[in-house]
C-alpha cells in the first residue's frame, strides 16, 4: 500500500464556512484549528460563519486571519405561511424582514467570494450554511462539504435531510469515516469522501499510569451517559476498592448525576472536578480512560487520552470511535449500552498493569496517524484530487 | 514542474468499443457523461469498427478529451456505447485506486429492466459492495468471479493490465474477451467501493443470450482451478442465465420452443453439475434438467410451475416413498417429494388446467381443456365420478359470477380432458363499465369432492383473436361496448373482455374518454384527490393524539365502563380475557369494551368492540373508568385523571427488559423519558412471583406500592387443569382437541418458540424442522406450532395431522392445557406451562447467542424445568424417550413452577375484580 504524497503544495485562498464564528463546541474549535493550521501552511484563510453566537468560546489569542460573520445573532428560522398563518400581518412582516435579512446576507456573502482567484476552496464545514451559499454562484471555487457526525447521529434528525438535498451540489463532501461515508454512498450519494479530526498536540510526557484513578472528560449532558457511566462505575468498584473515578466536566445534569452517585454508594470512589482546561495535565494523573457515550462524532477526548498513552475503555457507539481506537490492540469496546461489557473491560485494564501500559504505549504511537501534520497532507491530497 | 509524459495526461482512459453498426445517438450519450465527469483528466478512447463519422465528429469537437484510438490514461475503464458513467466516477475510481495501490478497482453498476424504463442492479452485487474494502484474496469476495468477472463499472491500472490480457486489449468488450475475469485473476490487490459507476447497460436477454453465455462459461470455467469458485460458478450459471431463459419458454409458441430447446439442449452439455443442480430448488432443478434434455414442453410446464408454484403441472408418481415428475422423468434430479403435493388433500390440490382447443362454432365459444392428475388418484377398480362447470368471474370485483355447464368431462389415459360450450353472448350480460374483463375457472369435482376452482392456462397460438369474437349485450346497450374477445393474460390464463369494435360503440367510447380526460374532468379529479388527502390528514395518527389530548381526555367519566386490550388488540385472550369473564359473570351491566388490531371474529359478542386506533377506540379509553390491558395501550396516549390502569403483563420475564435493555440505555433522554412516562401511567401491575419484583418491577421502576402479588389470571385455568388432571386424569381431552382434529391416542407436543424481531414484511423461518419431525413422529405425535403473536410461521405441506398451525388460536392458555408437551426455547410460556407439571423441552440451538446479545436474568441451564437440548437429533432423542426420563425432571419442573409462579393459585382473577371492581373498592 502506499499513499501519495503532494510533491509540492500551492498557496490557495481557502474559506472555512461555519455555522458560528465563537460558539463553545466542537466544530467551532475545530474549525479555527484547521484555519491556524492551513495558515502555517501558507494558504490564504478566511473564516466565515453565519452569525456570532451568544456563548463565546475563550479565543486564547486573536486570530490572524479575518473572521466574518454575517449576521450579529442567530438568524429567524423560516416558518411557511400556511393554514390562518397566512392571513396574520406579524407574520408576514416577519418574514419579509427575513428574506431581507437574508438577501443582504447572501449579497455580503458574494462579495467575500467573488473576488477569489481561480483555484480557491471553499470548506463548508457544517450543512446549514448551504442554504446561503446555494443563492450564489460558485462556480469558479472548488466545493468541499462537511459533516461533522456521524451518519447515525444525522439520520435521527434534520440534517439528514439537509445533507441529502444540499451536498449532491458540491463537488465533494466529506464524512468523518470511511465507514459513514460507505453509508451515505449507499444512500445514493457519490460524491462522499471522509477526512478524520486532528490531533492538536501531543504532551510531551506521557502519564506515567501509576495512580490508580479512572477518568472522564465531557460535558454532563444525556449525550455523553454519564448516569451510565455511574452504574458501570458501581459494579466495578467493589472490586477496585483502591481505584477513583474522576469526573471532568460540567453540565445542565450535574445535581441528578450527584444525587444518583450518592444513591449508589459511591461517593467513595468518585470525584467530581467540574471543568478543566488543562487536560493534558488531567490525563497525566490517571491511568485509565472511560467513554460512555451515547452518540459520538470522532471524539476528540479518545485521541486526547491516547495521546497521553492512557489505554481508554469505550462504548463502540460511532465509526469514529472504532477509527481511532482498535480494539484490543490499544484500546477495549464495550457493545454500545451494554454495561455489564464496559465495567468488564474496565475491569480488565485496571487489573493488570502490564496491559494498561502496553496499550497506552501503543495507544500513543498509533493516535500519531491523526497528527496535524498527516491530516493537512489527506487536505492537500484532497485539493490535489479536486484539481485534476 | 516537471513535464508529464503522455501516460500521465490522462488519470482514467473510458475506452467505448464501438462494434459495426453502433447508433451514433448511443455513442453521443456515452462520450457526453465522459465529458460530464468531475475529473477533468479523463478521455474517452474510442475504438472498433463502428467508430465511424460520428466517432471523428465527437473527436473533432473536443480534440483533448475525447480520441479515437488507443488509451493513453493511467487507468482504464470499458463502457459499450449507450452506457453511462455516473457523474462522479472516475473521480472516485481513481481516488480509489491512489488511496489503495490496488491494480483492479470497481463499483456498482445497474441495468435496464426488460420494459426498458427502470434501472436496477442485480442482487449479488448488494453483499459484494456493502462497503469500503480491499481484497487480496477472491474468497473474499467470490462474486467478482462466480458472475464472469466483475462485468461493469471497474477500472485497472493500464501498465498493468496490458502485460495481462496484451496491451490495447484490457478496455475491449468484456464479454468478447472475457478479459474481466483474467484480470480479477490476476490482480493482487482489488478495491471494491460502494458508488455506482455504470448505468444504463443492456437488459439481459435469456432467451437468445443462453449461447454466447454458455460460450463465456466453458472460457471461464477452463480459467479456474480453485473448487469452491468453480461451484459457485456453475451455480450462477444456472441461477443468472439457464432459469431466466426457462422462464422466457412461457411466453414462446410451440415450434420456436422445440426449436430452442433442441439447439440449447446441446449447448448446456457439461455445464450443468450434479452439485450444481443440487443446490437449486426442486421446481428449478428440475426446469433446468428439463432445458438440458431438450424437452421444449417439458420446460414450457415447468416453466409454468415456476410462475405458479403451488400447482401440479404433472402426473406425479410416486417411486419408493419419493415423488418424481412424471412416468417418464423419475430420476434423481426430478424427485420433488419436497414439494408436498403428496400431502395435500383434495380440496386443496390445485390441477394444471391446459386449454387444448379454443373456437367459435355456431355464435357460441367451444373450450376444450385437459387437467392433469397425479399419483393415479383415477386408477382405482372403478371409475371416478366426475363433475364439472365454468365458473366466469369479474375481474377485480369478484361477486358476480355466472356459472356455465361443462357438456363433456370423462377421464382420459393421462387426465380428465373436458369440453364446454359458452353462448358469451346470451349467458355473460355485463354492465357495460367497471366490468369488462370476466375470467373463467374451471370448478371440477372427483366423487363428489371439491377441487379448488382452476385457472385455464391457455397459449397465444390456442386462442386466434379473430377466430374468436362473439358478438356482446352488455345492458347499457351495444354502444358501450358490443364484442367478447377471449383473450391470454400476462399470467398466461384465458380471460374474455369487452371492446368496442364497431363504429358506434369506438365513437361513443371515445367521447366518454374525452369526457373524462379533458381540462375541466382533470381538474375535477385534481380537486378529489386534494379532498381525498386533507380527509386522511384529518383522520391521520398525529391528528388523533392532539385532539385526544386537549379535548377528549378532559370529557367526564363514564362510570363503570372497562377497556380491555390484550397483544395490542392481536387477539382476544391472555389475562384481560381472563378479568373480562370473571367481571361478567360477578358483575352484570359492567360496560365492557374490547381493542381489536385488525378483525373483530373471535372477540365476545356481548362487549363493544372498537378498532385500535379509530376515533371510537379514542373515545372509549377518554372516557372509561378503568383500562386493563397486558402490554401497553398506545404510548402517546396519556391516561386521564379518571381512569385507573390495570396493567396485567404477559409473561415473567427471562431476557432483559424495559430500562434493563441496551436498547433503551442507549436512546436519548426524550425517548426514555417517554417509555418513563408510558409506564408511570400503571395503577396496577400484577406480579406471578418475587423474581418478577426484582425483574420487571424494578426494569420499568414501579413502585412497591403498585405491585399486585396476586398471579396471573389466565393461569387460573391451567392450575384448574392440573387439579383435573390429578383427579381424573388427563383424558377425555378438552373440547378444543376435537375442534383441531386430535385423536386421544397421539401425544400432543406444541412448539411455541419466542419473538425474534423478524420485519414485518417477512415470515419467521423456524428453527425446527417441521417436515422432519412429521417424517419421525408423524404416526405417534401432533405437533401444534405456535407462533409469536407478533410474527407470522410458514409451514411447509406435511400429512394432513401430523403438524397444525394454531398461530391465530387466540387464546393460548386452552392450548397449553391441551398440550401433553411444550417445546419452546426461552419464551415465557414456559414459566407458565410449568404450573400444569408436565414435561418442557427447551430446544434452543442459539442460546448462548442469545443470551449475550439480549441480556438474561438468571441461567436456563441452571434452573430450567427439563432438559435444555441444543440440536434436532438431541430434541428427537429426547422426545421419543420422554416417559423414562421425565421422572427425574419432576423434582426440578416443580421448583421452577414454584421459583415463578409462588403467587399463581388458581384464584388470581377472582383476587383482582375482589380489590378493583367491587364497591367495597370504592368504585
Amino acid at each position: 500500500m502506499y499513499t501519495t504524497r503532494a510533491t509540492r503544495t500551492r498557496a490557495r485562498d481557502l474559506f472555512l464556512v461555519a455555522n458560528t464564528t465563537d460558539e463553545l463546541g466542537g466544530v467551532t474549535a475545530w474549525t479555527h484549528q484547521m484555519a491556524r493550521l492551513f495558515q502555517t501552511a501558507g494558504h490564504r484563510v478566511h473564516v466565515i460563519g453565519v452569525h456570532e453566537s451568544d456563548l463565546k468560546m475563550a479565543v486564547p489569542e486573536t486570530p490572524g486571519y479575518p473572521v466574518t460573520a454575517l449576521y450579529e445573532q442567530h438568524p429567524p428560522t423560516p416558518r411557511p405561511l400556511r393554514g390562518t398563518r397566512r392571513f396574520s400581518v406579524p407574520a408576514r412582516r416577519r418574514e419579509t424582514r427575513r428574506v431581507a435579512a437574508m438577501r443582504r446576507a447572501v449579497e455580503r456573502l458574494d462579495a467575500l467570494l467573488r473576488p477569489a482567484p481561480p483555484g480557491s476552496v471553499l470548506v463548508v464545514t457544517q450543512v446549514w450554511p448551504m442554504e446561503w451559499l446555494r443563492e450564489i454562484d460558485l462556480s469558479h471555487l472548488t466545493v468541499i462539504g462537511m459533516s461533522h457526525e456521524s451518519f447515525a447521529y444525522s439520520r435521527a434528525c434534520h440534517r439528514y435531510h439537509w445533507v441529502k438535498r444540499h451536498y449532491p451540489h458540491v463537488d465533494r463532501w466529506l464524512a468523518l469515516t470511511q465507514e459513514d461515508a460507505d453509508v451515505w454512498t449507499a444512500e445514493g450519494l457519490n460524491n462522499v469522501g471522509f477526512m478524520p479530526n486532528a490531533l492538536a498536540h501531543l504532551p510531551t510526557i506521557p502519564s506515567p499510569r501509576t495512580d490508580k484513578v479512572v477518568c472522564s472528560i465531557g460535558r454532563l449532558a444525556d449525550q455523553k451517559g454519564v448516569d451510565m457511566l455511574l452504574d458501570t462505575w458501581a459494579k466495578v468498584a467493589p472490586f477496585r476498592a483502591d481505584w477513583q473515578l474522576h469526573v471532568y466536566g460540567a453540565g445542565a445534569d450535574e445535581p441528578q448525576l450527584r444525587k444518583q452517585c450518592a444513591e449508589l454508594g459511591l461517593d467513595g470512589s468518585v470525584r467530581w472536578l467540574g471543568r478543566t482546561d488543562d487536560v493534558p495535565g488531567a490525563l497525566a494523573a490517571s491511568s485509565v480512560f472511560v467513554q460512555s457515550s451515547r452518540g459520538e462524532g470522532f471524539p476528540l477526548a479518545l485521541m486526547e487520552a491516547m495521546a497521553s498513552a492512557v489505554p481508554c475503555a469505550a462504548f463502540d457507539c460511532a465509526p469514529g470511535v472504532r477509527e481511532i481506537v482498535r480494539d484490543g490492540e490499544d484500546g477495549l469496546l464495550a457493545p454500545p449500552g451494554d454495561l455489564d461489557a464496559l465495567a468488564d473491560r474496565l475491569l480488565r485494564l485496571t487489573g493488570n498493569p502490564r496491559m494498561r501500559d502496553a496499550m497506552g504505549e501503543r495507544a500513543r504511537i498509533n493516535v500519531q496517524r491523526f497528527s496535524q501534520e498527516r491530516v493537512l497532507e489527506m487536505w492537500e491530497d484532497l485539493f490535489a484530487l479536486l484539481e485534476r | 514542474m516537471t513535464r508529464r509524459s503522455a501516460a500521465e495526461l490522462f488519470d482514467v482512459s473510458v475506452v467505448v468499443d464501438c462494434p459495426e453498426g453502433t447508433d451514433p445517438d448511443r455513442l453521443r450519450a456515452t462520450v457526453r457523461s465522459v465529458l460530464d465527469q468531475t475529473l477533468s483528466g479523463a478521455e474517452a478512447a474510442l475504438t472498433g469498427d463502428g467508430v465511424g463519422d460520428t466517432g471523428a465528429v465527437l473527436a473533432a469537437d473536443h480534440p483533448h478529451r475525447v480520441r479515437v484510438g488507443a488509451p493513453r490514461g493511467t487507468y482504464v475503464l470499458s463502457l459499450a456505447p449507450g452506457e453511462l458513467l455516473e457523474r462522479n466516477a472516475c473521480r472516485n475510481l481513481f481516488a480509489a485506486a491512489r488511496r489503495t495501490g490496488a491494480d483492479l478497482v470497481a463499483g456498482r453498476w445497474t441495468r435496464l429492466t426488460g420494459s426498458g424504463s427502470k434501472e436496477r442492479a442485480p442482487e449479488w452485487q448488494a453483499a459484494l459492495f456493502a462497503r469500503s474494502r480491499i481484497v487480496t484474496d477472491l474468497a473474499e469476495a467470490p462474486e467478482l468471479v462466480t458472475r464472469g468477472g466483475p462485468g461493469a463499472g471497474y477500472c485497472v491500472r493500464r501498465a498493468w493490465a496490458d502485460g495481462v490480457v496484451g496491451p490495447g486489449t484490457a478496455g475491449a468488450a468484456d464479454g468478447a474477451a472475457g478479459s474481466g475475469l483474467l484480470l480479477a485473476l490476476a490482480a493482487r490487490r482489488i478495491a471494491l467501493v460502494p458508488n455506482l459507476i455504470t448505468t444504463r447497460r443492456a437488459a439481459p436477454d435469456p432467451l437468445h443470450g443462453l449461447p454466447a453465455a454458455a460460450d463465456a462459461q466453458r472460457q471461464a470455467l477452463a480459467l479456474l482451478d480453485d473448487p469452491a469458485l468453480r461451484a459457485g460458478l456453475a451455480r450462477a450459471f444456472l441461477t443468472d442465465h439457464v432459469l431466466p431463459c426457462v422462464r422466457a419458454f412461457l411466453t414462446l409458441g410451440r415450434d420456436r420452443r422445440a426449436r430452442l430447446a433442441d439447439e440449447y439442449g446441446t449447448f448446456l452439455a457439461g455445464l450443468v453439475p450434479d452439485d450444481a443442480l443440487g443446490t437449486l430448488a426442486p421446481l428449478e432443478r428440475v426446469a433446468v434438467c428439463l432445458l438440458a434434455a431438450g424437452d421444449a414442453d417439458g420446460v414450457h410446464t415447468a416453466a409454468y410451475a415456476l410462475e405458479h408454484p403451488d400447482t401440479v403441472v404433472t402426473p406425479l408418481v410416486r417411486r419408493d416413498d419419493r415423488v418424481r415428475w412424471s412416468d417418464d422423468r423419475v430420476g434423481d434430479p426430478y424427485d420433488v417429494t419436497e414439494l408436498g403435493h403428496q400431502n395435500r388433500p383434495l380440496n386443496g390440490l390445485r390441477l394444471l388446467n391446459r386449454v387444448t382447443r379454443c373456437a367459435r362454432e355456431d355464435g357460441r365459444l367451444v373450450v376444450e381443456g385437459a387437467v392433469v392428475v397425479p399419483f393415479g388418484l383415477l386408477d382405482g377398480d372403478r371409475t371416478a365420478v366426475l363433475t364439472a362447470s365454468l365458473d366466469f368471474t369479474v375481474r377485480d370485483s369478484g361477486d358476480r359470477t355466472v356459472t356455465v355447464p361443462v357438456d363433456d368431462v370423462r377421464p382420459t389415459a393421462t387426465g380428465i380432458a373436458w369440453r364446454a360450450v359458452v353462448p358469451l353472448t346470451g349467458a355473460l350480460r355485463p354492465h357495460g363499465i367497471g366490468d369488462r374483463v370476466w375470467d373463467p375457472r374451471l370448478l371440477l369435482g372427483i366423487d363428489g369432492e371439491r377441487l379448488p376452482p382452476l385457472d385455464l392456462f391457455a397459449e397465444k397460438d390456442i386462442v386466434p383473436a379473430e377466430a374468436t369474437a362473439l358478438p356482446a349485450r352488455p345492458r347499457l346497450t351495444r354502444l358501450a361496448a358490443d364484442t367478447w374477445q377471449p383473450y391470454v393474460t400476462a399470467r398466461h390464463h384465458l380471460a374474455v373482455c369487452l371492446l368496442p369494435r364497431r363504429g358506434p360503440a369506438r365513437k361513443v367510447n371515445a367521447l366518454v374518454g374525452y369526457a373524462t380526460n379533458f381540462r375541466p374532468a382533470r381538474k375535477l379529479k385534481q380537486v378529489r384527490k386534494k379532498l381525498r388527502r386533507t380527509y386522511e390528514a384529518l383522520h391521520a395518527q398525529r391528528v388523533k393524539v392532539r385532539v385526544y389530548r386537549r379535548v377528549l381526555r378532559r370529557l367526564p367519566v363514564s362510570r363503570g365502563t372497562v377497556v380491555f386490550e390484550s397483544h395490542m388488540g392481536k387477539c382476544y385472550g391472555d389475562s384481560p380475557r381472563a378479568i373480562h369473564e370473571e367481571l361478567i359473570a360477578r358483575r352484570r351491566g359492567a360496560r365492557v369494551v374490547w381493542s381489536y388490531a385488525q378483525d373483530p371474529t373471535g372477540f365476545p359478542r356481548d362487549a363493544t368492540l372498537v378498532r385500535r386506533w379509530s376515533w371510537r377506540y379514542l373515545w372509549a379509553l377518554a372516557r372509561a373508568e378503568w383500562w386493563v390491558d397486558n402490554q401497553g395501550f398506545p404510548h402517546a396516549l396519556d391516561k386521564p385523571k379518571h381512569t385507573t390502569y390495570l396493567q396485567t403483563w404477559h409473561g415473567s420475564a427471562y431476557k432483559r427488559m424495559g430500562f434493563d435493555e441496551v436498547r433503551h440505555k442507549t436512546q436519548n433522554a426524550p425517548q426514555r423519558d417517554r417509555l418513563a412516562r408510558a409506564v408511570g401511567r400503571f395503577d396496577h401491575f400484577l406480579v406471578r412471583s418475587e423474581h418478577d419484583v426484582t425483574t420487571l418491577a424494578h426494569a420499568y421502576r414501579i413502585p412497591e406500592e403498585r405491585l399486585m402479588r396476586v398471579g396471573y389470571p389466565r393461569n387460573d385455568r391451567l392450575v384448574a387443569a392440573r387439579a383435573r388432571d390429578e383427579r381424573e386424569g388427563r383424558f377425555p381431552r378438552p373440547a378444543l382437541a376435537a375442534g383441531l382434529g386430535i385423536p386421544d391416542h397421539r401425544t400432543v407436543v406444541l412448539y411455541a418458540p419466542t419473538f425474534r424481531g423478524t420485519p414485518k414484511n417477512r415470515k419467521v423461518r423456524l428453527q425446527l424442522d417441521v417436515r422432519e419431525f412429521a417424517e419421525r413422529f408423524g404416526d405417534t405425535h401432533v405437533l401444534l406450532v405456535r407462533a409469536h403473536y407478533m410474527e407470522a410461521a410458514s409451514l411447509p405441506v406435511t400429512p394432513p395431522g401430523t403438524v397444525v398451525d394454531v398461530s391465530a388460536h387466540h387464546d393460548v392458555s386452552e392450548l397449553l392445557c391441551l398440550a401433553d408437551v411444550l417445546v419452546t426455547d426461552y419464551s415465557s410460556i414456559m414459566f407458565d406451562y410449568a404450573l400444569l407439571d408436565r414435561p418442557i423441552v427447551h430446544y434452543a440451538p442459539d442460546l448462548d447467542a442469545y443470551a449475550a446479545e439480549r441480556g438474561s436474568y438468571f441461567d436456563l441451564r441452571a434452573r430450567a424445568g427439563g432438559p435444555v437440548v441444543e440440536t434436532q437429533d438431541e430434541l428427537h432423542r429426547t422426545l421419543a424417550g420422554l416417559k423414562e426420563a421425565d421422572d427425574g425432571w419432576q423434582e426440578a419442573r416443580r421448583a421452577f413452577a414454584a421459583a415463578f409462579g409462588t403467587y399463581d393459585d388458581g384464584g388470581a382473577a377472582r383476587a383482582v375484580v375482589d380489590a378493583l371492581f367491587t364497591r367495597k373498592a370504592g368504585k
